[in-house]
């Protein structure tokens, strides 16, 4: 009997530890992990939905503990979960109710809601039940409540994780758009798409196990990964041969013969360096054409799979 | 300020969001309205077997049917301010909705008015048909000041939702396994008076068992409405059982709203606030 009425202690889990970082107005800053990094959490943390144990959290000036109600009036979050609306009610309504405590009068909430709908595409959707929506629109409407109360900062938890690719589209265009405007907005944007984050984010940072392990512009953080990328060259009016004349013996040059009548050159370079402006000279200069030039660079997905096989190491 | 400003509109946004919900499962409405006259005729028939049997020491217990809807009544009512809070958060977390709502730029007392006041509104009317069955279909006779009547009402469920704070803050950081509503829930009905005097209690189980009723703040609430409603007491005649109550209030509800915020902060700092 004891041993069933006694409370198994729990040992707490140290989510985050020694993260710190600024976001700037009007900046799109990405936060890229892997499940389980503590993306979630330091999202929850800004919005005041959890608290630190340590350390504090300051967003406009107020602190998210002890101001908590201010920073709730500068941010939107929209989350990652479903079950975060009222099933039985139509997409309509709950924004209604959502803005409602927000403090807006029913004339402003009504047509805030109904830009919000234009804006998202989802007029169609407004008067069906939550619980009757696609799994899109429920993120689209999730995304929708976030920014009823035109929050300066937005908290976005993979908003288009379960887009179509046209609407991921627009949502990106949106989320840029919202940076852009006057006022900005500024967000911090989480996903694990890491070309999404790459195309939207002025800055990333990189999460695991609970700790900031880099926090970069997307180049520059594939750059520090990797500094060279491999360049494909096809060309035509000259053969193998005369390629091999042009570009001397240097050894990491391969030269083969492609199947259109063609010759493709490959070598590798450190980013940002002269090699291919001489090498592409040195073709023109002997009557090659260049028909395509190719570059594998390292990506984000290379930089993120490096931190975490350094953590791997660690004890 | 700004908060104290903005509560009639969050009240409402929580009252029109809830009565959505409640026309949702309009069977459910018709259901309950049916259940409580088929209740008030069953008193009715019973209360015929007591016919000229009360003792006469029981002065409120003289028409037991009458006795028996406003203790339904009242009860219902004091349940709604125990239990309301406890329930709504425990719903908005199994919904997964009170991360939702804890979002909103809205404070913790204005989230403990604002949740309760549909459950208020719905159990004021159905409270209200009990009385009105009675009178209508039963010929049963209140008399007395309403408004003294109200006041009761209105202290013993604020001292109830007071315990319903402390209960919202089990749910809050337990999840589950509430002490405070297995003693009230239970316990009412059973040593408050609400189906037979609470002297009974006394005289057949001894004062150890009978004081329980003293503790109880549904006992206090329901002598005193029902000295005013059946026996047409005054003011002076219930100042005791109202001063009571206002003891209960005074120590329990500063109490209860420290408790619920330290719930609050608690499952933010364990990021529990949706689990359930």
């Amino acid at each position: 009997m004891r041993a069933f009425f006694r409370r198994p202690v729990k040992q707490p889990v140290e989510a985050l530890r020694n993260v710190s970082f600024d976001v700037y107005s009007g900046e799109i800053f990405g936060l890229i992990g892997r499940n389980g990094a503590g993306k979630t959490t330091l999202t929850k943390i800004v919005a005041t939905l959890v608290q630190p144990t340590e350390g504090t959290v300051t967003v406009r000036g107020y602190d998210s503990v002890r101001n908590d109600e201010h920073v709730r009036r500068e941010i939107g979050l929209a989350g990652a979960e479903e079950r975060s609306f009222y099933w039985r009610l139509t997409a309509e309504q709950n924004l209604l109710f959502f803005a409602r405590l927000h403090g807006l009068r029913d004339r402003v909430a009504n047509r805030r809601i109904q830009e919000l709908f234009a804006r998202l595409e989802l007029e169609d959707a407004a008067h069906r039940r939550f619980g009757e929506l696609s799994t899109g629109n429920k993120q689209r409407l999730a995304v929708a409540r976030s920014m009823l109360a035109s929050p300066a900062v937005l908290l976005l938890d993979e908003p288009t994780r379960s887009l179509d690719p046209l609407a991921a589209a627009r949502m990106r265009e949106m989320i840029q758009a919202l940076a852009q405007q006057d006022p900005p907005v500024t967000i911090l944007f989480t996903s694990h798409n890491l070309a999404e984050v790459e195309t939207l984010c002025a800055r990333v940072a990189i999460i695991s196990r609970g700790q900031i392990r880099a926090i970069d512009a997307p180049a520059r953080l594939r750059n520090f990964s990797s500094g060279s990328e491999l360049i494909h060259l096809t060309v035509s009016g000259i053969d193998a041969d005369q390629a091999r004349q042009v570009l001397g013996s240097r050894e990491d040059f391969a030269v083969a013969t492609t199947d259109r009548d063609a010759i493709r050159i490959s070598f590798t370079r450190q980013s940002e360096d002269d090699q291919l402006d001489d090498v592409l000279r040195a073709l023109h200069r002997r009557g090659a054409r260049v028909l395509d030039v190719d570059a594998e660079r390292s990506t984000l997905f290379d930089v993120l799979e490096r931190y975490e096989k350094d953590d791997a190491l660690l004890p | 300020m700004n908060s104290i400003r903005l509560l009639p509109r969050r009240i409402y946004a929580f009252i029109a969001r809830d009565f959505r919900l409640f026309v949702s499962y309009r069977m459910q409405f018709f259901l309950r309205i049916l259940s409580i006259l088929t209740v008030v005729t069953t008193l009715f028939f019973i209360s015929k077997i007591f016919a000229g049997f009360t003792d006469p020491r029981y002065s409120q217990w003289r028409d037991p049917l009458a006795s028996w809807l406003t203790g339904l009544a009242v009860l219902n009512y004091f349940m709604t301010g125990f239990s309301s809070l406890a329930n709504s958060i425990r719903q908005e977390q199994v919904q997964g909705t009170l991360e939702s709502v804890l979002l909103t730029p809205i404070n913790l007392p204005t989230i403990i008015v604002a949740s309760s006041a549909w459950d208020f509104l719905e159990t004021t009317f159905f409270s209200f048909l009990y009385l009105f069955f009675g009178r209508v279909f039963f010929n049963v006779h209140y008399r007395g000041s309403f408004f003294l009547a109200l006041v009761f009402l209105l202290l013993t469920t604020l001292v109830l939702a007071s315990l319903g704070i402390l209960s919202a803050s089990f749910a809050m950081v337990f999840k589950r396994g509430d002490p405070f509503g297995m003693f009230l829930g239970a316990g009412s009905a059973l040593f408050s008076g609400v189906f037979f005097p609470t002297q009974l209690l006394r005289d057949y189980a001894g004062p150890k068992l009978g004081n329980v009723s003293l503790i109880l703040p549904a006992t206090y609430g329901l002598d005193g409405i029902r000295q005013v409603l059946i026996e047409g007491h005054g003011l002076m005649q219930v100042k005791d059982p109202l001063i009571t109550l206002l003891i209960f209030l005074v120590l329990l509800l500063p109490f209860s709203l420290w408790v619920f915020g330290r719930a609050v902060r608690r499952a933010k700092r364990e990021g529990s606030l949706i689990q359930y």
